[in-house]
């Protein structure tokens, strides 16, 4: 990217009115529902190949250590064991086998170090998987032991024991270059932001605040587990099959490692069974890629849900918190150190820790804020992005602090917020000047949704109730590019080649309406071709709520260019100027009544029904990357994501025990493309959440993580869902979206944790800092404030 | 999982002759439920399983005998307990326990013998039986003999079967007129977990004291156990005092084992806030009024 | 140790079949590996989740915990057996058109138990829905539309909704 200035966004024209739509706004059902209601969708999880083998992957059972063996024979003693293959196979193929989008720094498989329990050391491949696994067993491995670092905030201090002896940045984001080369540290990145002069201003304010809050670490638990397929047909060619939500940005990185040009390199997904993150950027697919190419046989990788555990998490956190205060409820400044741990490997963390660190002041209007964010290695499994980007941390600090505060100066929470919430036309910290942003919309949606001005029922007896909101904010993540084609057959119908990857989102009939409202057809008309390098052009990622916007731009915009085309050929056979023809219900007319369908326009062009009009549009947003030395920039997001939630709990003041009963979510989502699907999005988000807060959490002995199941690491179910449960949409289109559409994946889970928390503090008076908010952790907040607390554990 | 011999034996005594108490690798399997975990985790590598899915007849019939004693074949699975009209009957605390016990699916597979032979902690079938005063019968290729379940549960995951015994029947005692009885489950983390605490109460009133109470708890120790000094407080009166008492000697007396669902600590203060909601809940009952 | 495979007999969604199965094969492995079904499918291996519902004997099972030589004998139903090809089961139109589900993944365990609880309990209150589909977890959290499609498909059921569906 380096040099190349990002082309501007064309053709974005004033958002149409919505009377004015056909197919945006329309709740259409998901185009593939047959498929997922009778059991037939493709998931990568069902694939088979003739000659295949599945690979189980033998894992370190030290946190930290150095490899100083591996005795394969045992396991390739089993009958059916193919071939074990370890580190020094992958060197035959591989010079340097790290991987990663942000660091180089993940071995396919594990060269002299392990840095985690649970990192891959060996695989062992047999066509039989339950041969694989009981030789995977058997596979012998010793180490000499080195001492670990766990917790993030010991990890970035001085001497404590180092992760990766030096920094590798990829390169695939310019603004980490800086980093190249260090050593001697855990911290991967450091990304700071100032924006007045906060230090002053705490030495005028009237009250300062400060405190610190943790959150756990916590898995996204696809019910698709993660599994990738890899084949090799020729002798230079390599098709990977993967559940991914970016194969753009596999197929680079794959073709990185192997040297080999892209174009030789092709990787497809299917549906996926959920992905929220842990099927970003690479994860098994350069494993099995060398697998296949080291046997030549296509090699399936399957996670169970128990390995997963140890693929991708989301990032434990502390964040320090300090606010300046005045008086009248003024915050004139404001402090944040955020933590990230983010494992033995960096993954997209590093990105977490300065595209989501920069609005860890949250969406106030503050003068004066001082913003560090640190990326830390540790020993523990590695951590990424789910849903929220790092936002959901971040929120969950700043939200019980504000609450904290308003309390504190006997402020109305819900007034204080909005008497600093940022509003359109100020400055962010970031310098970049706020707009399109419904923060106070969403607050006061909440608070009314919540009826906040009348009285509350408190509860009786053991049982105390509570109510809380909060509310969160997302910067839209960028540099980024989305690319599509639409491709009108000689019928008249089309194919939408898009790289978005449906998760379970409805990307594939948002991006159908899209294509079809531009085009002037039916949405039921558009065929959504699912990610394939060999027929999708590039997209990014499907992440961080990217897609509706950037994809859905460039979807418009390739729909208007083959629009445009099928004018022209139009107003050659009717002979009318092109400017006099309107295109739509699949044809093109003119004033006078004459039409042409696009079928008809085909067979005036070649003489019967064949060709094809092939419309294209790229999408790249303007974007100016933050200085790193102040974090300043005129224009650090395409579109700002807000998200504001509303709760009404009890809490078994005996046992500890939460109880939500009625939880609200408010999304500003600019123009909803299917409103149906964009309130499933809010709701799902806010239930995640839920888990994530009441009781998800990683539980770690010694560096391994001892509840990896769904025995014991428990999911939300139908039972933890709250009997009332509503999301509003805040629609108010953005002058630069696709129809005025943003993105809505995250912004459900934004508040849910502070307001849940704040609740807890509404009904019982206790504040509680650490998440998950666990009975026991509640119940010892409880006793400590009645002064009879609970004996240590 | 790795390959194993299976056996489907068509009679108890074919299957009984196909278990060999000196090879801890060859196990009976009824439902499955729990040692096909266990097998895919590879805790446990049969060498045999001896399958009783074939096995008919009493093993799994639910009746009542002349005395009133419920009479459960081993095999009956829980959701046929759940159903039957003699258990909503006899002991309406098995049925409504049985309601939120693990889900649909594992009920309809898991069998009430296998749900006791495997010993496990969390179960939260196992201290309500013991307030109800269970007996188990064990029948091997030499005989059969009663066990009172407080003497089959021995340890955590731990059962005093020999390993060619196998739980033929569970016999559960008429219980008293006036009987009223409660089982609480205290999860800690999603609604539908496994019980952090389980409490079983039972007693009746007489008089205005309470007779034959019982008190039992599970998952919060090492193995589903009565909780005597409890049951004794109970013999000193009947009101909202002598429960409160009753759960603190509980709390007092229980040896808690701490868990990812929460330390010791707070399994001993949850053993008291559910010792006394379940006596308070049983008292309310409207059942054997 | 001899693999100890043995041909097993039962009845497919209403078809007589036969697979050779080794002893360590669950039902999700046979479906898959001998009929290439693949409704049911393995997700947390240990029957909480739901993905892998099939019903055997008109009971609903966790194919995952299940062990595919049990199925000797059996009547075995699946999620593909529902719908024709052509029609959609009340209880998979009730599902589309109420978008109970997003990714899909978890939807034919949903179904198969939505036509179990619905055989019993026809007019199933909001609790009794969800204590019946406590033991399906659906990661997408799409429960609140789960619960409109299957009270949708009750209702449809009590009001003879197949047969008014034909009609119009």
């Amino acid at each position: 990217m380096a040099g190349v200035k990002t082309p501007p966004a064309t053709d974005v024209t004033a958002v149409p009115a919505l009377d004015a739509l056909r197919e945006v706004s329309r709740n259409v059902k998901r185009v593939e529902s047959v498929e997922k209601v009778t059991g037939s969708a493709e998931y990568i999880h069902n694939l088979r190949l003739p000659g295949m083998l599945y690979g189980k992957i033998v894992r370190s059972t030290v946190p930290h250590g150095r490899v100083v063996s591996i005795d394969t024979s045992a396991a390739l003693a089993v009958p059916g064991v193919h071939r074990v293959i370890t580190g020094a196979d992958v060197l035959t193929l591989v010079k340097n086998p790290h991987y990663g989008p942000a660091f180089h720094d993940q071995p396919i498989l594990a060269v002299d170090k392990v840095r985690f329990v649970g990192d891959p050391v060996a695989v062992v491949l047999a066509a039989d998987p339950h041969v694989a696994e009981e030789a995977a067993d058997l596979v012998e491995v010793t180490y000499e032991t080195l001492e670990p670092v766990f917790d993030e905030v010991a990890a970035a201090q001085p001497g404590a024991p180092i992760v990766h002896d030096e920094l590798k940045p990829a390169g695939t984001f310019t603004d980490l270059k800086y980093l190249a080369g260090r050593s001697g540290t855990n911290i991967a990145l450091d990304a700071m932001v100032r924006h007045g002069d906060a230090e002053a201003a705490f030495a005028r304010a009237d009250r300062v605040f400060e405190e610190t809050y943790r959150t756990g670490q916590v898995m996204h638990t696809p019910l698709e587990p993660l599994v990738s397929v890899a084949e090799s047909r020729a002798r230079e060619e390599l098709i990977i099959h993967t559940a991914s939500q970016s194969p753009s940005f596999v197929r680079m990185e794959v073709s990185r490692l192997l040297g080999w040009p892209e174009n030789k390199v092709r990787v497809r997904t299917a549906y996926l069974g959920g992905g929220f993150g842990a099927k970003l950027y690479i994860k098994l697919e350069a494993l099995v890629a060398v697998c296949a190419l080291l046997v030549r046989r296509p090699v399936k990788i399957s996670l169970t849900m128990e390995e997963q555990f140890l693929m991708i998490t989301k990032h434990g956190t502390t964040v320090k918190i300090k606010s300046g205060v005045t008086h009248d409820g003024t915050v004139i400044a404001r402090r944040t150190e955020t933590y990230w741990n983010g494992g033995a490997y960096a993954d997209i963390g590093p990105r977490v820790t300065q595209k989501s660190g920069f609005t860890a002041a949250g969406p106030y209007d503050i003068e004066n804020v001082s913003m560090d964010s640190f990326a830390c290695y540790t020993n523990l499994p590695p951590a990424g992005a789910l849903r929220g980007f790092g936002i959901p941390q971040l929120v969950w600090a700043y939200e019980s602090h504000t609450e904290e505060i308003a309390r504190e100066l006997g402020l109305d929470p819900v007034e204080f917020r909005l008497r600093n919430a940022l509003r359109d036309g100020r400055p962010h910290a970031t310098g970049t000047i706020m707009e399109n942003a419904r923060i106070v919309d969403c607050i006061e949606n909440v608070a009314k949704r919540l009826e906040w001005e009348k009285p509350f029922e408190r509860g009786s007896g053991p049982i105390k109730r509570g109510r809380g909101i909060a509310v969160g904010f997302k910067a839209s993540i960028s540099p980024t590019t989305s690319v599509a084609i639409l491709n009108v057959y000689g019928d008249g119908s089309c194919g939408l080649h898009c790289g978005t990857v449906d998760m379970g989102q409805g990307s594939d009939t948002a991006m159908a309406q899209v294509a079809a409202e531009a085009l002037g057809i039916r949405t039921e008309e558009v065929r959504v071709l699912h990610p394939d390098t060999d027929m999708t052009p590039y997209d990014m990622a499907t992440l961080g709520s990217r897609s509706t916007y950037h994809m859905g731009n460039a979807v418009r915009l390739a729909a208007l260019d083959a629009r445009r085309q099928l004018i022209a050929l139009a107003a050659q056979s009717l002979g009318v100027p092109e400017d006099q023809l309107a295109c739509k219900d699949g044809a093109v007319s003119a004033s006078d009544g004459r039409r042409k369908t696009f079928r008809e326009i085909f067979v005036d062009r070649f003489g019967m029904q064949a060709g094809n009009v092939v419309g294209f549009g790229t999408f790249a947003p303007e974007y100016e990357k933050a200085d790193p030395k102040t974090g300043q920039s005129p224009n650090i997001t395409p579109f700002w994501m807000v998200g504001a939630t509303g709760v009404e709990i009890e809490v078994d003041t005996e046992t500890g025990r939460i109880t939500v009963t009625k939880m609200v979510t408010a999304g500003d989502v600019g123009r909803a493309i299917n409103p149906e699907i964009v309130v499933r999005q809010l709701d799902g988000a806010a239930i995640m959440q839920l888990g994530a807060t009441l009781f998800e959490q990683m539980i770690f002995d010694g560096g391994q993580v001892v509840n990896a199941s769904l025995a014991d690491y428990k999911i939300p179910g139908i039972h933890d869902v709250p009997h009332h449960i509503a999301s509003d949409l805040i629609e108010v289109p953005h002058p630069r979206a696709p129809y005025g559409a943003k993105g809505v994946g995250e912004s459900g889970t934004f508040g849910v944790s502070p307001a849940i928390a704040n609740a807890l503090a509404d009904a019982c008076g206790v504040r509680v800092r650490e998440l998950p908010l666990t009975p026991e952790r509640v119940l010892r907040a409880i006793r400590s404030k009645s002064g009879d607390p609970l004996e240590e554990a | 999982m790795s390959p194993f011999e299976l056996l489907e034996p068509a009679s108890l005594d074919e299957a009984l002759a196909a278990l060999d108490p000196s090879d801890p690798q060859v196990r009976p399997i009824a439902g499955g439920t729990a040692l096909v975990l266990m097998m895919k985790s590879r805790v446990f590598r049969p060498q045999r399983l001896v399958s009783l899915r074939r096995l008919n007849g009493d093993l799994r019939r639910v009746r009542v005998d002349d005395d009133g004693t419920l009479r459960i074949g081993a095999l009956a699975s829980l959701s046929e307990l759940e159903r039957s009209p003699l258990v909503a009957k006899a002991a309406p605390v098995v049925a409504q326990a049985l309601r939120t016990l693990s889900n649909v699916r594992i009920r309809n597979v898991a069998t009430l013998g296998g749900h006791l032979a495997h010993g496990d902690p969390h179960m939260d079938l196992p201290p309500i039986l013991l307030t109800l005063g269970t007996r188990v019968r064990a029948s091997s290729p030499t005989g059969e003999r009663w066990i009172d379940l407080a003497d089959l549960i021995v340890g955590y995951y731990e059962t005093s079967l020999r390993g060619d015994e196998l739980i033929t029947e569970i016999a559960i005692p008429p219980l008293a007129a006036g009987t009223r009885a409660h089982y609480a489950k205290h999860t800690a983390l999603s609604a539908d977990d496994w019980p952090a605490v389980g409490v079983a109460v039972a007693f009746r009133r007489e008089n205005g004291g309470l007779r034959d109470a019982r008190v039992a708890v599970s998952a919060a120790t090492e193995r589903p156990i009565r909780l005597s000094a409890a049951e004794a407080v109970l013999t000193e009166g009947g009101g909202p005092e002598t429960f409160a008492h009753a759960a603190d000697a509980a709390a007092d007396e229980v040896q808690t084992l701490g868990d990812l669902r929460g330390s010791a600590a707070y399994k001993r203060e949850m053993v008291r806030v559910h010792v006394r909601r379940a006596l308070h809940a049983a008292d309310a009952s409207t059942e054997g009024r | 140790m001899a693999d100890g495979r043995r041909t097993i007999r039962f009845t497919l969604n209403g078809t007589a079949v036969a697979a050779d199965v080794a002893p360590h094969e669950n039902v999700v492995e046979v479906l898959q590996n001998a009929f290439d079904l693949y409704g049911a499918r393995e997700s947390c291996g240990q029957g909480l989740c739901g993905c892998c519902t099939v019903v055997v004997d008109g009971t609903a099972v966790s194919g995952c915990l299940f062990l595919a030589s049990s199925l000797d004998g059996t009547t075995v139903e699946t999620v593909e057996g529902l719908s024709d090809g052509k029609n959609l089961d009340p209880v998979q139109r009730c599902f589309v058109e109420n978008s109970g589900f997003q990714c899909g993944f978890c939807t034919p365990g949903f179904i198969m138990m939505t036509k179990q609880l619905l055989a019993e309990h026809a007019d199933p209150s909001e609790e009794q829905i969800r204590d019946y589909l406590s033991g399906n977890l659906c990661r997408c959290a799409a429960y609140p539309d789960i619960l409109r499609s299957v009270q949708a498909a009750a209702k449809a059921r009590a009001g003879g909704g197949d047969r008014v569906n034909a009609i119009s």
